[in-house]
């Protein structure tokens, strides 16, 4: 078992390493995967700004290096649950951009049928995008204990929380259950600094140290992650999934970084000054990732911008696809209420 | 046939349905190795073991949630809250989450689990222990809810519930434990969404769920006495609910008296009584009236215990003021 020696210390991993194990075409599928988030966040941004998105949208715009390298570490054969910022994770788990995107619209062709929208997205192993702040986490260490329960032990759970659910009772009460009876689900905070308005240190006590004393408190491991580092998050992700499938003890992570946009696509962002934004961007995932790759001679310019130019394709696409798709059928309004 | 006692029936449908099927489980306050708070998982860790018997801590938010996840990926649970009082501190989990994830989901997931244990008064638990919670319940679609009044009913619908593919709250009574009954040794199944008529009369309906169905036999006996004929509707299965028998009954005898537990503002009886003047204004010779709990909580004392509650007295002179007898 790995743990860091300090607790403000991102957990040490070596690029070269993460290089060497993943190899040049796998990280240049998973930069893709990131420019995909990326394109379809903003172009559903626009789509939004012109009227054809309604409700709550929650951008992931930041933190695409988490999800996606966190997705790489441990597979797609495993539980997962997220929050109402969830378009990546379905994304990244192979929910076409154009089943999302209709979901986006409201039309039958959407993920959900167009119940769900942009907070509540699927798939086989994705149990939700969950509205509710902290709602997911009981509901994710279920799953965990569905795993061991069937002794499904290459299978675990992933809950991905973020920062403005650590004061929720549910993380309590989950990291309590789960240590207690030793269920396999790796809880990870995406620490985006703000709960909606609210930056972390007005919300949590001894907010840099919380996960790591909670950890310590439940008798867990923890592992801090740079949310900004594709590398320095798969390197953690990985030990931390490895350690999780032979233990059998959840652990909890945090990984450190700052969402681009407001909380919601409503929110001006007022609370937070152009300067300390813009210093943040500096360390854009994809543009940190990116350059490490052009620096490597492992990806070139011209490569890179045929990929972006490919994800805006495939968004442009999924946007048509969902502005032609029907309105769901109102005579389908009362269905599914109850499973047969 | 068997004489048992209604936590006996309850504990039988669990006891059989854990051994049909691998993947239902129960959990939940001192299920396991203190047998139940009311006794109703008695023998049953000795009998699963601690993989499928779990006492859980107290968190209630935290294990209702762990039923939900556990139900969407796989298994059936029984999630049993030693007091129904208690579940309000895990209503965000029934609320947002298991009532609403098959049809959030686009049909996707759903949550074969069942919330069951003990609702409404007991004796003199006072005001955080003894309220009905069914009303509430009652306001969430993707729900159902069932209501036993006897061992007999409490066996079969508990066996329907642990066999149907959503969420069930299941609403025992502290009161109705050790109520003894005849019922079949060998396995039967109720099914959900049917009303029982547990007595046909010719002058007068009464629907009434749960511990209220043994309180109106009382009252009917009464009325009986002083020459009045009943039919007694029990509800058993609260959502959905069978308002075709209800209709069928109110026709016939062109009166109805509804009796419920809990609150009478916002209530059941509310819901009935509405569709019941929607779906039988002309055969209706009065007013459907109530009998409910006051607009109280509820009091320690047990003078004051029984003024709230409905009452055998209060339901005679509620069903004589409807018949217009004096």
């Amino acid at each position: 078992m790995t743990q860091q020696e300090k607790p403000l210390d991102f957990y040490k991993v070596s690029h070269q390493t993460v290089v060497d194990a993943l190899g040049n075409q796998t990280l240049i599928d998973c930069l893709d995967r990131m420019l995909l988030i990326r394109n379809l966040e903003t172009r559903a941004e626009a789509a939004y700004q012109q009227g054809n998105i309604g409700g709550f949208f929650h951008s992931y715009m930041g933190q695409e290096a988490i999800q996606t390298s966190c997705l790489q570490a441990v597979g797609h054969n495993n539980w997962f649950a997220t929050t109402y910022r969830c378009h990546a994770l379905a994304l990244l788990l192979g929910i076409t951009p154009r089943e999302i995107m209709a979901e986006l619209f409201g039309k039958e062709t959407g993920n959900a049928k167009g119940r769900g929208g942009s907070m509540h997205l699927y798939h086989d192993r994705l149990l939700g995008g969950f509205g509710i702040v902290g709602g997911q986490l009981p509901i994710a260490t279920g799953a965990a204990f569905s795993c061991k329960y069937q002794n499904q032990k290459e299978q675990i759970a992933l809950c991905f929380l973020g920062d403005g659910a650590v004061p929720q009772g549910t993380l309590h009460e989950s990291l309590n259950m789960a240590a207690l009876w030793h269920l396999p689900c790796m809880y990870v905070v995406e620490n985006n600094q703000w709960s909606m308005g609210t930056h972390i240190s007005r919300g949590v006590a001894n907010h840099n140290y919380i996960t790591y004393y909670l950890a310590k408190a439940y008798g867990i491991s923890h592992y801090r992650l740079d949310g900004m580092d594709f590398f320095n998050c798969y390197g953690g992700f990985l030990v931390a999934y490895q350690e999780i499938l032979a233990t059998g003890k959840p652990v909890l992570i945090e990984a450190v970084g700052e969402r681009f946009r407001g909380h919601s696509i409503s929110d001006p962002g007022l609370y937070r000054s152009k300067d300390h934004l813009k210093e943040r961007m500096e360390r854009d995932p994809i543009v940190l990732f990116r350059n490490e790759l052009f620096d490597r001679n492992i990806l070139s310019e011209d490569e890179y911008k045929t990929m972006d130019k490919k994800a805006r394709e495939i968004v442009v696409d999924a946007l048509q696809y969902a502005e032609e798709s029907a309105w769901p059928d109102v005579s389908t309004l009362e269905q599914d209420v109850f499973a047969p | 046939m068997q004489l048992i006692e209604m936590r006996e029936a309850i504990r039988q449908a669990i006891d059989e349905e854990m051994t049909r099927d691998e993947t239902v489980f129960i959990m939940g306050e001192e299920v396991a190795e203190y047998n139940g708070a009311y006794k109703v998982t008695k023998g049953l860790l000795d009998k699963y073991g601690a993989k499928r018997v779990i006492d859980t801590p107290i968190s209630e938010n935290g294990f209702a949630g762990i039923g939900i996840g556990a139900a969407m990926t796989g298994l059936r649970p029984i999630v049993e809250f030693m007091s129904f009082n208690f579940y309000f501190v895990a209503a965000d989990q029934i609320i947002s989450h298991a009532c609403k994830m098959y049809y959030m989901s686009g049909g996707r997931f759903s949550v074969p689990i069942v919330f069951r244990g003990p609702n409404g008064a007991a004796a003199q638990v006072s005001c955080q222990h003894s309220h009905c919670v069914e009303a509430i319940y009652g306001n969430l679609p993707g729900l159902i809810i069932i209501a036993p009044s006897n061992a007999y009913n409490a066996k079969g619908l508990l066996k329907s519930a642990i066999r149907n593919n959503n969420p069930v709250i299941y609403l025992e009574s502290e009161l109705l434990y050790n109520d003894k009954m005849e019922i079949p040794t060998e396995e039967y199944l109720l099914p959900i969404g049917k009303a029982n008529i547990v007595k046909e009369g010719s002058q007068l309906t009464i629907c009434a769920h749960g511990r209220m169905v043994k309180l109106c036999l009382q009252a009917i006996e009464e009325l009986e006495s002083k020459g009045i004929s009943c039919e007694l509707i029990d509800l058993q299965t609260i959502k959905p609910l069978d308002v075709e028998t209800i209709k069928e009954s109110v026709e016939k005898t062109h009166f109805c008296v509804l009796v419920e537990e809990g609150h009478i503002f916002g209530g059941i009886a509310a819901e009935l009584g509405f569709q019941i003047q929607e779906q039988c204004l002309d055969y209706l010779d009065a007013p459907v009236a109530r009998v409910c709990q006051r607009e109280t909580p509820m009091p320690y004392s047990k003078v004051l215990e029984k003024e709230t509650l409905p009452t055998v007295e209060r339901i005679v002179a509620t069903c004589l003021q409807t018949l217009a007898i004096s």
